[in-house]
């Protein structure tokens, strides 16, 4: 994770005005606490729903979001209609939606028949969670979701649901960048 | 926020070198702001939200009891329980609280203090036995946690008499 500590965020504050003048946005790049890289998220290969493996480096190049689930998971469930019209209205910009279940394949698939999944949603199984965790999801609690650039970076991380504005704005920045 | 994306770090005039440092630390700072979001729901790791610890009754009944943070519920057909080398019989659980969900239908949660009565398969004064228990709850925040497995190690008495004391579960082998 991120770790700011309480001195760079007194030199940051008293920065931030010259910052905003002078380095501006330009400075978000790869960097000791910028954006992390998403390496680990796309080295990820999973089964999909029909056993095939998937490798996450095949959406590599794309806007992505990935996000952790499980039919179990009430918020998880309630927040995934917000995706399902996210993939269907940016798709065509660059955004690709993976969901990775920590569920069984069986319950998956219905729920995703229920729901009209319009992504892949690839099945992690309880080992899910603790992938999760080397990504951050340090309570290994659900929802999870890791939002990478189209240069693999990760920019946001979410524990817990994804509010639709966030989301929203995210996507906006992120595909419009591109 | 916007993000921008660029392949190489711009060149820069010596002096601004200067003000790189401020100028990351103004960018982890926003980073930091980006990665958790203020709306982010502080929240306990599980095995502190569901709090398990358990007491021998008598010779031949345990009695498990789930300390449920407030903000936090369990569900009460994922509690499961056993007893190693005894076994248990049946436990009773009392009743929860309906909580409507819609892709599971009606069901029933705990919150606050869970007391279960876990009768041994069969008497076993003076031995020491692990009691295990699965369970699976949430946050009202938004979070769920996965199904957790908790054990807890106590020796029964020799006869039926006073309970117990508590015994808090240990922490390892918490995930399952």
């Amino acid at each position: 994770m991120v770790q700011v500590n309480r001195r760079t965020f007194v030199i940051g504050g008293a920065a931030i005005a010259a910052a905003a003048v002078g380095a501006g946005v330009a400075l978000w790049r790869p960097g000791r606490n910028a954006a992390r890289d998403g390496a680990a998220v796309l080295a990820m290969v999973l089964p999909d729903a029909d056993g095939r493996e998937q490798a996450l480096a095949q959406w590599r190049g794309k806007v992505l979001v990935v996000n952790f689930w499980a039919t179990w998971c009430a918020p998880c469930r309630e927040e995934m209609p917000q995706f399902v019209a996210a993939q269907a209205r940016d798709g065509a910009k660059g955004v690709q939606f993976v969901g990775i279940a920590v569920d069984d394949v069986d319950k998956v698939r219905v729920f995703a028949r229920e729901l009209g999944l319009n992504y892949p949603t690839l099945i992690g199984g309880y080992g899910a969670i603790e992938l999760s965790r080397t990504l951050g999801n340090d309570l290994a609690a659900l929802p999870f979701t890791i939002v990478l650039d189209r240069q693999g970076r990760v920019v946001h991380t979410q524990l817990g649901p994804l509010k639709a504005a966030r989301l929203d704005s995210l996507l906006a920045d992120l595909a419009g960048a591109g | 926020m916007r993000v921008t994306s660029t392949g190489s770090p711009p060149r820069r005039l010596p002096e601004r070198l200067r003000y790189a440092a401020l100028a990351l630390a103004v960018a982890g700072a926003q980073a930091h702001a980006q990665l958790f979001a203020p709306g982010e729901p502080k929240l306990l790791p599980p095995e502190q939200a569901f709090r398990l610890s358990a007491r021998a009754l008598d010779p031949a009944t345990i009695e498990a009891r789930f300390d449920v943070a407030d903000g936090y519920y369990l569900y009460r057909d994922k509690l499961r329980f056993s007893v190693d080398p005894v076994g248990a019989a049946a436990a009773a659980l009392p009743p929860g609280k309906p909580k409507h969900d819609e892709f599971f239908g009606d069901v029933e949660i705990y919150r606050g203090v869970v007391a279960v009565r876990v009768p041994l398969a069969s008497a076993a004064p003076g031995r020491t036995l692990t009691l295990s228990a699965d369970s699976q709850g949430c946050a009202d925040a938004g979070v769920c946690y996965p199904p957790t497995h908790g054990q807890v190690r106590l020796t029964l008495p020799e006869r039926a008499g006073k309970p117990g004391p508590f015994v808090e579960a240990a922490r390892k082998g918490w995930f399952k």
